[in-house]
């Protein structure tokens, strides 16, 4: 099973397959903003003067994690900011449906809100989340592979 | 394995923060660039739309806004929410204006035959655009559709109509899924 985790090749398809995913949500959002914008106030979780920062900020970040990924760049790093994300994306999704609120999570372009749709935006985002969780503990058991060697 | 994994979440947080701030400055230099940038004070779609119409009724003709008979209160004028059936009863006599509210590019995808582009998130340029086939009578039955279900778009464009004089508006409330599930036809842009 270890061995399965730590295979070279599955982490590097993986880590291209969650790159690309995360370079075109990125393209998406960066393309309608208000729209995004839109979808993070459907959450009621930030207040109205992060808003619009969030929006602006996390498209960027998406595509600036996604190629790094993609490329091989500060991979350790990479699938770092990755987790991160998936975890408050989902964090946030958790929190919307405990509220019984109808949320559109703006993940992949926005459209109307709906709690179907909620809860499928949050079964993504814990495959996405499991599977980050896979890479970046790859890069951690690499990581401290080289240190021992230096060592 | 667990305290060698927090210890190295630990040592990568702080790149992750100098991450988000360089994404932050780039975005926002990016925003400055675009056509429309998006403001950092967020409005809700109700505000936008409140600012919209303002913006709409400023720049009416004087002649227009000089004859025009005074409006009737908002409260006054109530906002049909209409059935499949009943929409295409309308859509079918020749006397309503069928209005779609879901985004442009849902309109040119398909949309109900005879159907105008009102998109919500544009409604000042579309407005705009179809402001003499609106504005020649402004008594006339105003049909709104949109996605259907939780969909709100609709609901806010009937409002700014509302608030631009018109007083006789309908909802159809199932909207364009309704139409497509009853496999009806579709036209496109």
């Amino acid at each position: 099973m270890r061995r399965l985790l730590n295979n070279k090749w599955v982490v590097i398809v993986l880590r291209l397959l969650v790159g690309g995913i995360f370079i075109y949500a990125g393209a998406l959002k960066l393309q309608a903003p208000q729209a995004f914008a839109d979808s993070i106030a459907t959450f009621q979780l930030l207040p109205v003067e992060l808003i619009g920062i969030v929006a602006i900020a996390l498209p960027i970040l998406e595509i600036i994690t996604g190629l790094a990924l993609v490329v091989g760049l500060f991979q350790r790093r990479a699938s770092f900011a990755a987790l991160i994300m998936a975890l408050v994306f989902g964090l946030a999704l958790g929190s919307a449906l405990f509220r019984g609120l109808e949320v559109d999570c703006g993940c992949f372009g926005s459209g109307a809100p709906s709690v179907w749709k909620t809860w499928n935006s949050l079964g993504r985002d814990l495959i996405l989340f499991a599977t980050i969780l896979w890479i970046y503990n790859a890069q951690v058991t690499h990581h401290s592979a080289s240190l021992a060697v230096e060592i | 394995m667990f305290k060698r994994f927090l210890y190295t979440a630990r040592e990568d947080l702080p790149g992750f923060v100098v991450l988000a701030l360089a994404s932050l400055c780039i975005g926002l230099l990016l925003n400055q660039f675009r056509a429309k940038p998006l403001p950092l004070a967020y409005l809700t779609k109700e505000a936008r739309m409140k600012e919209s119409v303002e913006k709409l009724a400023s720049v009416a003709p004087l002649e227009a806004r000089e004859t025009t008979p005074a409006k009737p209160p908002e409260s006054a004028v109530e906002i049909q929410h209409i059935t499949l059936d009943q929409f295409r009863l309308f859509a079918e006599d020749g006397e309503s204006l069928i209005l779609d509210a879901r985004p442009e590019i849902f309109h040119r995808l398909g949309h109900i035959p005879g159907a105008l582009a009102l998109p919500r998130d544009e409604f000042e340029s579309y407005y705009q655009k179809h402001r003499d086939a609106l504005e020649k009578n402004k008594a006339r039955r105003l049909v709104i559709y949109c996605q259907g279900g939780s969909c709100e778009d609709s609901d806010l464009v009937s409002k700014a109509l509302v608030r631009l004089g018109y007083t006789q508006i309908a909802i159809f409330t199932d909207g364009w899924n309704a139409w497509v599930a009853e496999r009806l036809p579709e036209e496109r842009s």
